[in-house]
């Protein structure tokens, strides 16, 4: 199989930045994702705890509302996905079940012309930064085709916030390589390691091995391989950064 | 894909009332792991585990499609590096890829013939000592969803043993999914992607694990592995831990010298 969902979805991103090299930005996200999907709105919404949270990301008034709403509410479909580290799809928000498991929120969401919300968290395994989220006036659910567009972006946005910080946005990558989150094991194998050869969270890990291999003009799993092979050890220095 | 002849195993090899207990047993372990304390990486390498003993095979994988186009490694019998990487290259080819997109098993293929259908796995499986291998779909209902990967190190895989093979497989598409999701579309997405992430989690965790006391990846796993069923907790919550730094984990002294 091959990457080239991932290219698509990219290319739709980086068409939205101002030109070859420039940078990408967090809504130019939002907006492509909300091009191709069909949605009225979408938002990226970073979290370190359920209230602790900061939109990053946001196109859309139908995003601005719900992603207010729930902020407000202390509840809903972004506060699932980040707790419960999974997609939460919801078809219908008029559901009986939606409004038991929401009852500020799903009710509200209806009234402000809402018929269904997808959130995605934005995570690799332990790293877990916040929540993609899209929003549909009308009910029904993603189709496959969408489904699999949804979790790529997704792991664009995971990228994105990853290697540009909160609100800064980066240069797209050169390769999909880089792109892709979902990857071999080897390379979160060398993230666990080398978190613990620099003393820090997984999160700056993950973006010290990618820096490294950028720098060096080498695929991110033959890194990785070295890492993991014990042929490379990455240090507190600047000196392979 | 379909082996010529129908083999059946010796029945002098293993007494059939010998085998119906193993069979059992086995059943019995894996609806108590689904029971107590779930954990769905744990759970699927007790499975694919008892899925090699049951079927007389050297190792079995179990992959599941990521939803974007690529199948991922969930669980292996052996969590040795080659075993991983025989998993991961079926992105590309090989038993499982083919089994996932045919939604059927894929029978008794051997590697010594099989260059020409996978030019990569082939003599990568070969090269690991495997002489033949089978997968079966993890199916739901019309939908497939990931495949489990049989390696034979002699002959292929007997007939009956396909057999047990699949309803292992459709106990495993049971534990992924569970039970409450049957019915809904949207959580077969929620709990695939969960799975796969938990997984993640897992080698991140090896890492550490493997970083701080010096392991090779397969030992970090059983170490880990060990000490979650020590403690009774879930294999997840302890990586988690260990990735966090908040759990630290003390070695058998065996682990140590099991390395380099």
């Amino acid at each position: 199989m091959t990457h080239a969902r991932e290219a698509r979805v990219w290319a739709t991103i980086t068409a939205r930045s101002a030109g070859d090299g420039a940078r990408v930005s967090p809504a130019d996200l939002c907006h492509a994702c909300a091009d191709r999907l069909g949605l009225a709105g979408a938002a990226i919404t970073l979290l370190s705890a359920p209230d602790r949270r900061h939109v990053s990301g946001i196109t859309g008034k139908l995003a601005d509302a719900l992603e207010d709403l729930q902020a407000v509410v202390g509840e809903g479909p972004i506060t699932d996905a980040w707790e419960r580290r999974r997609p939460v799809l919801v078809r219908d928000l008029a559901a009986p079940e939606r409004r038991r498991r929401w009852p500020a929120f799903a009710q509200a969401a209806v009234e402000l012309g809402a018929g269904a919300v997808f959130a995605f968290p934005l995570q690799v395994g332990a790293i877990r930064l916040g929540v993609l989220s899209m929003y549909r006036e009308a009910a029904g659910p993603l189709t496959d085709e969408e489904l699999a567009d949804a979790l790529v972006y997704a792991d664009a946005a995971t990228i994105l916030t990853l290697e540009g910080g909160a609100d800064n946005g980066f240069a797209a990558p050169a390769d999909l390589d880089g792109a892709n989150v979902a990857s071999t094991a080897v390379i979160y194998q060398a993230t666990g390691m080398v978190s613990v050869q620099l003393g820090s969270s997984v999160e700056e890990a993950f973006v010290r091995i990618r820096a490294y291999a950028y720098a060096h003009d080498r695929r991110l799993a033959d890194v990785a391989r070295d890492v993991v092979g014990r042929r490379l050890r990455l240090t507190a220095g600047p000196e392979n950064t | 894909m379909s082996s010529p002849a129908r083999r059946n195993r010796d029945p002098s090899e293993v007494g059939v009332d010998a085998r119906r207990r193993h069979l059992a047993e086995a059943f019995v372990e894996l609806a108590d792991t689904m029971v107590n304390g779930f954990d769905i990486i744990d759970f699927l390498h007790l499975l694919s585990r008892r899925t090699a003993e049951l079927t007389d095979v050297k190792a079995v994988g179990l992959v599941v499609t990521d939803q974007r186009g690529q199948l991922r490694l969930v669980a292996a019998s052996t969590e040795q590096t080659h075993m991983l990487e025989l998993l991961e290259l079926q992105n590309e080819e090989g038993p499982s890829l083919d089994c996932f997109r045919s939604g059927g098993a894929v029978r008794d293929v051997h590697l010594e013939a099989g260059e020409r259908r996978w030019p990569r796995f082939a003599p990568a499986a070969r090269d690991a000592g495997f002489a033949t291998v089978d997968a079966v779909p993890l199916r739901l209902r019309r939908q497939t969803i990931g495949a489990l990967n049989l390696f034979s190190t002699s002959g292929g895989v007997a007939d009956e043993d396909v057999d047990v093979a699949q309803a292992l497989a459709d106990v495993a598409t049971i534990g992924i999914l569970s039970a409450r999701t049957l019915s809904e579309h949207e959580m077969v997405a929620e709990q695939l992607q969960s799975t796969l992430n938990s997984r993640v989690l897992l080698e991140q965790a090896k890492g550490v694990l493997a970083e701080r006391h010096g392991l090779s990846m397969d030992v970090a796993f059983e170490v880990m592995r060990d000490v979650a069923h020590d403690r009774a907790m879930p294999l997840s919550g302890l990586a988690a831990g260990v990735v966090a730094g908040a759990e630290l984990v003390e070695l058998p002294a065996e682990s140590e010298a099991k390395d380099r």
